[in-house]
Formats: structure tokens, C-alpha cells, sequence
């Protein structure tokens, strides 16, 4: 959608990313007679009013924004950099900052290598692949927030919880997930990982398809086990994609915000305020009036830095689709 | 999945190793067994709590069969929580937003690709350069641009608008319809304008017809995304008359019994793990578009 | 391409679009004043028709007048959104503490001159009156009812625990014990506190001044850092981590606890006095379950009750005609309740028609014998377990009443709210250092405030 991409599915599976490599344009236009005429506008208007009023002005908006204090109320007023310096002295911003780090973090430990075991043995599978691909790629489907509200529940902190008597069973816990600081992080995360490691999988299978047989076979002349074929041929094929879904899934982890949103709040003392939640407090929770000027100078920051790792994925996808 | 491929990392004549064939099953077992549980284990837990009364969830969230059986929560979400209403929120979300989506994907990415006007290049780089920019940095100008729009006048606050227009300014739309239809045959085009075709029946008659798969591919991901949206349309759509399943649902925990809250979940997983079964092949094929690169 | 036909499609494309959203929110043109009046989140369908019925009547009353309904509840995490957002309804409700911030910014609308005219402007308690009051003492914001924090408990899991239903603590030792005998027996919490949301800091606060503390000197400096504060945080890590007796959620807001508190899964918490009425029609509460007491005070002579009360407020988009009606509407059904004998027997007896609570304790906006006589108006309809409430009832008059914070509160609040969540989540929280940090952060934001 157009705002933010809650899901911190780096891996979203459900964005679309170009793959085709558009063919270098055939000179001219093939209704040449209608190059610039009246009905190319016509096709061109929705287009450009709805990018024109909801994403190019919103991006030079937040540009000015962020060095300007404005809450509705009053006229906006130049500041300099005035929200930078506000943002910076504030204590939570260096909270927002680790918390926002580890979550990427964990979210790679947890989310990174587990679709790419599932995906590897998958892509052996010979009967009911299909089955095997739906059974992953369902929770991807679940509405986020239901899936946040439904695990809200599986982590409750009696012995009654779901997730305390399924590991009661086994004489562990029980645990206060969401209530104790050093462990809600990785409840919020497995949630995430919960909901978004289909979509890898399945990133990884189409990936896995494209391998080229002969190198196997190639491999197999040369002597080599299933762990030799694993380790010199398809890791090394999917370096590509899988740089790629590490560039994808910083993306979306660094913007996460509905997990820590509808589980915590932020809490428990602060131990889950990413940066999107801080961002969000700035503009809309402020009871002073909304601060969009701080919220900009800090969207925009985490902008840049997210902004370079989209690029860098641009130029790997290109690279690849190019070679 | 190419035909290439009736062979992967495994060779024929492993699969003929006991060894490697016995591991490899043990592996797809458990696998299996693994994705079964947490794919479906979730769902099916929440399928069964939905018709559980609040008690038996609450002490005994794990029993197969719980005390007793009670439907009625189903209804009760259904009238006195009104996810009736909350639901036809979300579809009538959903429409729009599909709408709105297909239509600047469409007309723009046929304009770009095929009516190619001279500016075509600059406008096509000032959408791709959306592309860069993360959602994060929209929050806050977009939704100022949402309280006093230029052109409107009045506030977009509270009005479905706010949800839909926005949802149009989606570059990966763009993108895949402008090489979709950049790849389509010239000929056929070039038959149809010698038939006297103009460029709006070439595109109604001709192009659309022939753009049913990647028609298929935007229209999913725009049904799921919004499905999904939450932040957006909370902060846009403060009456509570007018907001989706996505965003009425933590509200509603605070005040409705349990069982009929699990009964809502439930209710609004249902479209889109319905439509998931429907057109699997659709969204699978359109969740490895995701990062692919390659195949 | 002609420049001029490319801007009339362009201009056309936009009208299109401009043209369908201003069409979403016409609102029918009958010369009639149309208003937008609050009607709580959550409401069970009785208490739904019950609301429908007032507004009805008002309407009756005023055929000029067609009121709309919207679903509103203040919560320190949207409010600010909505009002930036344009999207309050015509009146709507706040704290006290937001009160003085709003009118300095010129965020509600100026009633000055319509509040002059109410018959009971000049009854109200004057500390109440403040809250709704400009620098020149004009009235912006109409409070419409003042509570003191009250403990509310569980009458069952008294009972489940042993304890003594009719007998309630009356020192916070005594609610230490009552909590490790009721999770001791019932495996239910025995105390709970909200932590989020701003209210972890609005109950820290309650204690806080029960045991004869302040947050604030009233001069512009934060005295976070006090034996009073130690010692409500030196109880509350003893009562999680000694007695294990606080159950196992630590993160509620004012609409969670209240929920499991009317599911009964908590023995006390403190909240407002007058919460009954939101306990029973938003959560389902048993009335049978329930029991309300005085807080606690230590014996100190600054030991007070926490009180604070909610105002009426009106949008500052709201037209002359339309404040004209909203102040109207807010004399209709929030005040003359309080102040004409019909209206107050009338409002009884439609709540208690569709079993709706009447006769809630709360405290009074004026003084205590107009409250007294209001009470006895509708003495008849009085549907509430006030048996179970007489503890509070009989004593809250006599406890010293204190004001919330007049200063940067909610933000205090916000910082309040880590120091409680750490010291419930984390057993080795150092408390000195959390005071110091939330000292200076304290006096941050009152030195922003200012």
C-alpha cells in the first residue's frame, strides 16, 4: 500500500518486484502520430495527479517539513535544523535505535536461514509440492493483525497460555512472553517470522528452479556428495537472491511497527519502541500538539539510510536481470 | 517451474541410495509435519476457539474437545460487534483501492509503454523513483497532504478517499503493467491501427484483453495489501463507522467477550485464506515475482 | 501538444477526483443546526438505546437542532490525532488535565459567553471550575463530573481467598496481604496496576499522593526523586517479585484492566471512583462481583485522594449556531442531571428502564449538598450495588482531595510509565537510577511545557 509497509516482511512476499528487463524502447512511439496528443494526457492524468498529490509532493513536503515546526495550529515556522537537534537530544531516540537494530537482527537470525533449509528440502519434494508450498505461504495470507491479536493471546503469561501448556507438556516455562524485557523482543519477532517466512520460501523455490541441472550433474561427475552438491552449487547459484532477500528484509524490519504496536505499546519500559513507533508518538500521540516536525527530521534520517540499501538492491536486481 | 527441471540437487541415482532416499523422507516428513503445524496449527487453533465458549479457552486453551460446542458466537460477533459492518468496510477498502490501483497502473503504464509520449522517459524515472523511498518517510507529509489536500479543498479525513487515492501511487503497478504491455506483440497493434483502431480502443479493445495475467498478478497483490493495511487507514479513518476488520479488531478486544472476539478473528481471516485457496497458483507465482530475479 | 488542452485534462482528471470526495461528507442542507455529539466506545446495545432515547428527547425539545452520534473515548494515544486531525465530534470530553493546555492553544472553542448564561455557572466548585477556565476566568470547557480514586476489588475472590468481602483493606499493608491470600487461593492476580498508555503514571501518581507525596512542587519543578515515591515503588517490586501476588500482565491501559477486572481475573486495582458505570456497560461486569472502597492514605498530614474530573468541550470548527448547540446539548445531558429535578429523574429513569447503571458514586462539581440533594432525586432509580460501595461512599468526603498535576501531566504520565513497567518486568530494576532518569525527564517536560 501507500504508506508505510507494516509488515516487517522484509521478505514481503507480497510485493511485486520487477523481474522483467524492460527491452531497450524501439525508437518512436508505435502511434507516433499521438506522441504528446490529447489522448496520451488522457492516460497520463491518473497517473500523474495521483503520484503528483500523494507521493511526489508528500516526499518534497516531508524534505521542507523537517526544518520547520508546525502542529496545525500556527503557521509553520522555519526552525533550521532545529528538529535534528531535538530528535538527537532525545534519550529514547538511542532506545528507538537498539531496539530497532535487534529486532532487524533477531529477525534475520530467526528469518533468514529457516526458509532457505524449508525451501532446499522443498524443491527435492516430488508429490503434493503444492501442498507443501500453500502449507507455508498460509500464514503469509492471515491479516497481520489478526495473527498479532490471535499470538497476543498464545503468549499470554498464566500457565493457562497456549504457548506455556503446549511447553508445560514438556515441563518448561511458564513464560511471561510479552511481560519480561528479554524475552518480548523474540516473542515479537517469531510472531513476524511467523507471518512472513512463507513468502521467502517461496522466494527461494523459484530461485531453486532456475538452478541449472547440468551443474549438478556436472558435480556428480566429479564425485560429489549431496552436502558437497549443497555447499559448491546452490548456495553459490542463489547468491543473488539471497543478498537480495537480506537487502529486502533490513527494509521492511527496520520500518516495523505493528508488532511492537498491538503487542506492547512499546513497553514493557521501553524495551520494544522501534523508530516507526517513535516516529508515530512524535506526530500523533503528543498531547504538547502534534511534533510533524521532529517526526519528519526522523523519517527522513531513517529515510537515507534505508533509501541506500534500495538502491543497492536496485542495482543487484539489475546486474543479475541484465546478465 | 521450468521443464528443465524434472531433476534438482538430487540425481536419479541418488534418489536409488537407500540412505539418501530414507533421509530425504525422514527430511519431508518432518518438514511436512513441521508446516503443518505452524502453518495450519495457528488456524486451526483459532477455527476451534471461535466456536468455544470464553471459560473452556481460557483454562484449557490446548483440550481437543472442548465442554461444549457454541455457535453462537459466530452470530453474536456477526450482529452485536456489527463485523458485518467493519467487513463490508474492508471490502468496500478493498474495491476501491483495487479500483483506484488498476486504473493509474493501467492507463499510465499503457501510456508510458505503448503510447510512449516524449516526456514519457522523465515520467517514467519520477515514478521509479518512488520505488526508493520507504513508506516511512510518507507517514507524516501524507497524511498532512490527507487533511488539507491541494485541489479538494476539504479534508480527506474520515472519507474512503483517503485510503484509495493513495493506494494508486503505486510505482510496482506501473512498473509491471509498462513491461507487461511493452512486451506485447507490435504487430497486432499495428494490424488494429491500420483497422482504424484510435489509442482508446486499442487499449480497451486490444490491450486489455490481452493483460489478463498481469491484471490477475496486480489485482491480488492489491486485494491482499489492502486487506492487510493497518497504520494507514487507523490514522485516516478515526470514525469508527468507517474503518476495516484491521482496525476496528484491537478496539473491540477491549470491550467484547473473548469467544465472540476469537469468532471475529476468525471471521476476518476467512476472505483471504478463501481467496489464497482459490487462486493458490496466482499467489504463489506472484510471491516469487517478490525477490526473483531469475527463472 | 497544445499546452491549454493538456492542463483541461489534467484539470479535469482532478476535478473528477475533487469532486467525489467533497461529495462523501455533504451533509442533507434542512436549516436545521446539525450537531455531533460523543457516545462512549463499546456500549452494550442497551445501553446503545438508552443514549438514542436521550438524544430523542433532546431533539423533541429542540426541533432546530438534528444530533448526530460518534463513537469517541479519550485515550492519551489518539487524542491528539483527532484533534489535528479536524475529526472530534462537535462536543466531546478531555480530562481536567487537558483542559488549560487546550484553551492556551486555542484548541476547543471559545464558550466563553454561552457558559456565562448557565443558571449554575457561579455553583461550581471553584478548584473545579479551574480546569475549564482561561486566564480570565471564562468558562471554555464545562466540567461535567469529578471523581476521586477510589480501590475497587472483587468481591468473589474476597470471599474465594477467605477474606472478609465487607471488610476491605484500609492500609496498604492490609492490600498487600489481601492480594498474597487471593493469589495464593485463586491463582488470579491479587493487585493489579495499569502501566500504559500514560495511566502507569496516573496511578503511580494516586499512590504516590496517598502516601503523602507530590510529583511536582507547583512551582515549575519536578520532585520525582521522594521517600513517598520509594516507597510506592518499593512496594510494587515486593508485591511482584516477594509475593508473586500481581498476576502476569503488566502492560494494562484503563480499557484492559477494567476488562479483566470484570472478568474476574484481577482481586484490586485502583482506578476512578465512578467507574462502576463503565465496568458494567462496556465490560459485561457482574454487579454481584463487585466492591469499592476508599483508597488508603498514609498518616501524613499531605496524604490526599487523588481526584480529578472530565470536561465538556467543544470543536473550535464548530460554527456559532453549532456551539450554540453544543453547549445546549452539553446542558442537556451531562448537566441538568446534576441540577433540575425533572431532568435528573428523567435521565434515572430511562437508564433504569433499559438497566443501565444509575447512582454511581462520583464526587460533586458543585458542593456536596447539591450532590446530596441530586442524589436523592433519583434515590428511586438507583440501580447500582451502592451496598457494596459504601465504603468508598460513606468515607471519600473526608479524605483530603488533591488536583492532578497542573503541568506537562500526561507527559509525566508517559515517563511515570517506564519507571512502573520496568520495576514490574524487570526483578533486579535499579530504582535509583530510574528516578534519576525520569527526574530529568520530568523536568524536561514541564520546562517545555511552560
Amino acid at each position: 500500500m501507500t504508506s508505510v509497509d507494516t509488515r516487517p516482511a522484509g521478505v514481503a512476499g507480497d510485493r511485486a518486484r520487477p523481474r522483467t528487463a524492460a527491452r531497450p524502447g524501439r525508437p518512436g512511439g508505435l502511434l507516433s502520430r499521438a506522441r504528446g496528443g490529447l489522448p496520451t494526457l488522457v492516460f497520463l492524468a491518473p497517473m500523474l495527479v495521483v503520484f503528483g498529490v500523494f507521493s511526489w509532493l508528500p516526499i518534497g513536503r516531508a524534505v521542507v517539513m523537517s526544518f520547520q515546526r508546525t502542529n496545525l495550529v500556527a503557521d509553520p515556522v522555519f526552525v533550521g535544523v532545529a528538529n535534528f537537534q531535538q530528535v538527537f537530544a532525545d534519550p529514547l531516540l538511542w532506545t528507538a535505535v537498539q531496539n530497532t537494530a535487534y529486532f532487524a537482527a533477531l529477525a534475520l537470525v530467526f528469518g533468514y536461514p529457516i526458509p532457505l533449509v524449508a525451501a532446499v528440502l522443498m524443491s527435492e519434494v516430488r508429490k503434493m509440492r503444492g501442498l507443501f508450498s500453500a502449507l507455508a505461504y498460509l500464514p503469509v495470507v492471515v491479516p497481520p493483525v489478526v495473527a498479532v491479536l490471535l499470538w497476543k493471546l498464545f503468549y499470554d503469561a498464566g500457565e493457562d497460555g497456549v504457548f506455556n501448556t503446549i511447553l508445560g507438556w514438556v515441563g518448561l516455562g511458564p513464560f511471561a512472553w510479552l511481560q519480561e524485557s528479554d524475552i518480548v523482543m523474540p516473542a515479537l519477532v517469531l510472531e513476524a517470522t511467523w507471518a512472513a517466512a512463507g513468502g521467502t520460501v517461496i522466494i527461494y523455490l523459484a530461485a531453486l528452479t532456475g538452478v541449472d541441472p547440468s551443474l549438478y550433474e556436472a558435480a556428480e561427475i566429479d564425485g560429489g556428495g549431496v552436502w558437497r552438491k549443497v555447499w559448491h552449487i546452490t548456495l553459490p547459484q542463489l547468491r543473488g537472491i539471497l543478498l537480495v532477500t537480506f537487502i529486502l528484509q533490513i527494509i521492511g524490519t527496520v520500518q516495523v511497527f505493528l508488532e511492537p504496536f498491538l503487542f506492547t505499546d512499546g513497553g514493557p519500559a521501553n524495551r520494544t519502541l522501534t523508530l516507526l513507533l517513535l516516529i508515530y508518538r512524535y506526530a500523533f500521540t503528543n498531547s504538547l500538539g502534534g511534533d510533524y516536525g521532529a517526526a519528519a527530521a526522523l523519517s527522513l534520517m531513517l529515510a537515507v539510510v534505508l533509501t541506500a540499501f534500495s538502491v543497492l538492491y536496485f542495482r543487484l536486481t539489475r546486474s543479475w536481470s541484465n546478465a | 517451474m521450468s521443464a528443465r527441471s524434472d531433476r534438482g540437487l538430487l540425481a536419479p541415482t541418488d534418489w536409488k541410495r537407500p540412505s539418501v532416499k530414507w533421509s530425504a523422507r525422514i527430511a519431508h516428513g518432518a518438514l511436512l509435519a513441521g508446516l503443518a503445524v505452524a502453518g495450519l496449527g495457528p488456524m486451526l487453533w483459532l477455527a476451534k476457539a471461535a466456536v468455544t465458549p470464553t471459560q473452556d479457552t481460557l483454562r484449557r486453551p490446548m483440550a481437543l474437545w472442548p465442554n461444549g460446542f457454541d455457535f453462537a458466537n459466530l452470530a453474536e460477533a456477526w450482529t452485536r460487534v456489527e463485523i458485518d459492518k467493519y467487513f463490508f468496510n474492508t471490502i468496500a477498502l478493498a474495491a476501491g483501492s483495487w479500483a483506484v490501483q488498476l486504473l493509474v497502473a493501467a492507463t499510465g503504464g499503457y501510456a508510458l509503454a505503448v503510447l510512449r509520449p516524449r516526456i514519457g522517459k522523465v515520467i517514467s524515472g519520477a515514478v521509479l523513483a518512488t520505488l526508493f523511498v520507504p513508506g516511512v518517510v510518507l507517514l507524516v507529509p501524507l497524511y498532512l497532504t490527507i487533511l488539507d489536500p491541494p485541489l479538494v479543498g476539504a479534508s480527506m479525513l474520515n472519507t474512503f478517499w483517503a485510503v484509495w487515492l493513495p493506494a494508486g501511487a503505486n510505482a510496482f503497478n506501473v512498473l509491471l503493467m509498462q513491461r507487461f504491455f511493452a512486451n506485447l506483440p507490435r504487430e497486432v497493434f499495428e494490424a488494429a491501427r491500420v483497422d482504424g483502431a484510435g489509442p482508446y480502443r486499442l487499449f480497451w479493445s486490444i490491450v486489455l484483453p490481452m493483460s489478463r495475467p498481469i491484471i490477475g498478478v496486480v489485482s491480488v497483490f492489491a486485494v491482499i495489501a489492502s486487506w492487510k493495511d493497518f497504520l494507514w487507514p487507523m490514522l485516516v479513518l478515526p470514525d469508527p463507522d468507517l474503518q476495516p476488520l484491521s482496525v476496528r479488531l484491537p478496539v473491540l478486544q477491549r470491550f467484547v467477550e473473548l469467544d465472540v472476539f476469537l469468532a471475529a478473528l476468525a471471521i476476518s481471516s476467512l476472505i483471504p485464506i478463501a481467496l489464497f485457496l482459490v487462486f493458490q497458483r496466482l499467489f504463489l507465482n506472484g510471491a516469487s515475482l517478490g525477490g526473483a530475479v531469475k527463472g | 501538444m497544445t499546452t491549454s488542452r493538456a492542463a483541461a485534462s489534467v484539470a479535469a482528471a482532478a476535478l473528477a477526483v475533487a469532486g467525489l470526495a467533497a461529495c462523501s461528507d455533504d451533509e442533507p442542507d434542512d436549516g436545521r443546526t446539525h450537531l455531533t455529539v460523543t457516545i462512549d466506545a463499546g456500549l452494550e446495545q442497551a445501553a446503545i438505546d438508552a443514549f438514542d432515547k436521550r438524544v430523542e428527547q433532546f431533539e423533541d425539545a429542540n426541533p432546530d437542532i438534528d444530533v448526530e452520534t460518534q463513537e469517541y473515548t479519550w485515550t492519551a494515544g489518539t487524542f491528539t490525532a483527532q484533534l489535528a486531525g479536524g475529526t472530534l465530534p462537535d462536543v466531546f470530553v478531555v480530562p481536567f488535565t487537558d483542559g488549560r493546555g487546550l484553551i492556551e492553544r486555542g484548541q476547543i472553542a471559545d464558550i466563553g459567553d454561552l457558559t456565562a448564561d448557565l443558571p449554575y455557572r457561579d455553583d461550581y466548585n471553584p478548584n473545579v471550575a479551574a480546569a475549564g477556565e482561561d486566564a480570565e476566568g471564562d468558562l471554555w470547557a464545562i466540567p461535567i463530573s469529578a471523581y476521586g480514586q477510589g480501590l475497587h476489588y472483587n468481591r468473589s475472590l474476597f470471599e474465594a481467598a477467605g477474606l472478609d468481602p465487607d471488610a476491605p483493606p484500609a492500609t496498604w499493608e492490609e492490600v498487600r496481604a489481601a492480594a498474597d491470600a487471593i493469589a495464593e487461593e485463586t491463582g488470579e492476580a491479587g493487585y493489579a496496576v495499569m502501566t500504559n498508555d500514560n495511566t502507569g503514571g496516573w496511578i503511580l501518581t494516586t499512590v504516590v499522593n496517598a502516601l503523602g507525596g507530590r510529583t511536582d512542587d507547583g512551582d515549575g519543578n519536578a520532585t520525582i526523586d521522594t521517600p513517598a515515591m520509594r516507597q510506592a515503588l518499593g512496594d510494587l517490586r515486593a508485591m511482584r517479585w516477594e509475593d508473586e501476588s500481581m498476576g502476569d500482565n503488566f502492560l494494562y491501559d484503563w480499557g484492559t484492566i477494567n476488562q479483566d477486572f470484570a472478568s474476574g481475573r484481577i482481586g484490586m486495582y485502583v482506578s476512578g471512583g465512578g467507574n462502576y458505570g463503565n465496568l458494567f456497560t462496556q465490560n459485561a461486569l457482574d454487579p454481584d462481583d463487585y466492591g469499592l472502597t476508599i483508597l488508603p492514605l498514609a498518616d501524613d498530614p499531605n496524604a490526599g485522594v487523588l481526584g480529578g474530573g472530565t470536561l465538556a468541550a467543544v470543536s473550535p470548527n464548530a460554527e456559532p449556531d453549532e456551539q450554540a448547540a453544543a453547549v445546549k446539548w452539553i446542558d442537556f445531558y451531562y448537566m441538568e442531571k446534576l441540577t433540575v429535578q425533572e431532568a435528573a429523574v428523567a435521565d434515572a429513569e430511562v437508564k433504569a428502564e433499559s438497566g443501565q447503571p444509575v447512582g454511581a458514586p462520583e464526587l460533586p462539581v458543585f458542593d456536596k449538598a447539591a450532590y446530596d440533594e441530586a442524589q436523592t432525586w433519583i434515590a428511586e432509580y438507583v440501580n447500582v450495588p451502592v451496598d457494596q460501595m459504601s465504603h468508598y461512599t460513606d468515607h471519600v468526603f473526608d479524605q483530603p482531595l488533591l488536583n492532578e498535576p497542573a503541568v506537562a501531566t500526561q507527559e509525566v504520565y508517559g515517563i511515570l510509565d517506564t519507571v512502573v513497567q520496568t520495576v514490574l518486568t524487570e526483578e533486579d530494576a535499579d530504582i535509583d537510577a530510574l528516578l534519576d532518569t525520569a527526574q530529568a525527564e520530568a523536568q524536561a517536560a514541564i520546562d517545555a511545557a511552560v
